[in-house]
């Protein structure tokens, strides 16, 4: 059993979900993270692969410090960008699949498209029914 | 490959995050958590606070820089308080980039 980390843009969303639904494996987690990569957060392309690049310059839509930053003024800030983590766990023999539709559907060729971790995962439990180990997961 | 995984005060992120770029690992991700520990959350006078404000880092580094980035995450989040957080470490086998597909960090 392994668990998938994917940290995604934010608008590819709705494809990965129906990606994997195509896949036969619907399961998953979603939450709302910042994020910053290599590129410290500062990069405008990250925030939306649509964006126009002149869009940035208006400064409507400018990677977000956290508000402590923002209520205290200070020298230097780190940039987030809004980003989705998907956590999938998922049986070992799927790992690749859903890696690969995750890359082929999230891919837009431009920085700030995310990440995958793949991690080992001790074990998963069905609360309903108690089942446990590769059953709860089914 | 490691994940590091640190629960810290919302208002040491930035010093830590800052740190972290200084050291050569600016990639970071975040997230707004409520929790609480052995203390079962905080007590002011009559006002009890089961579950307190905390911010989840996620990082996650090569094997011979988990010492290194665990150090840095202490000795920046430290207050030496009740409630300064906790740090854990789980193995990553694999770590792929969507923009390119490869695999690594």
């Amino acid at each position: 059993m392994k668990e998938i980390i994917a940290i995604i843009r934010r608008d590819k969303v709705p494809e990965i979900k129906q990606a994997l639904e195509d896949i036969g494996y619907p399961s998953l987690t979603i939450q709302s993270v910042d994020g910053r990569g290599k590129q410290k957060g500062a990069m405008c392309a990250e925030m939306d692969s649509e964006m126009p690049e002149s869009f940035c310059t208006t400064a409507k839509l400018k990677p977000t410090p956290s508000i402590y930053a923002l209520e205290h003024t200070l020298p230097k800030v780190a940039l987030y960008v809004p980003k989705r983590m998907l956590t999938i766990v998922v049986p070992d023999d799927l790992v690749t699949k859903i890696v690969k539709a995750i890359v082929r559907v999230g891919q837009t060729g431009k920085h700030g498209d995310g990440k995958i971790f793949v991690m080992p995962i001790g074990g998963a439990i069905r609360i309903r029914t108690g089942e446990a180990g590769g059953e709860a997961i089914a | 490959m490691k994940m590091i995984r640190a629960f810290i005060r919302p208002e040491k992120e930035q010093e830590v995050v800052l740190a972290l770029e200084g050291a050569g690992f600016p990639s970071v991700t975040k997230m707004p958590v409520f929790g609480r520990g052995k203390q079962k959350g905080l007590q002011v006078g009559p006002v009890h606070y089961d579950e307190l404000p905390k911010a989840l880092l996620l990082i996650v580094v090569d094997d011979e820089d988990q010492e290194k980035v665990v150090n840095l995450i202490q000795t920046k989040a430290r207050t030496g308080f009740i409630g300064d957080g906790k740090i854990f470490v789980s193995p990553v086998d694999t770590a792929y980039t969507v923009r390119t597909g490869e695999e690594g960090l």
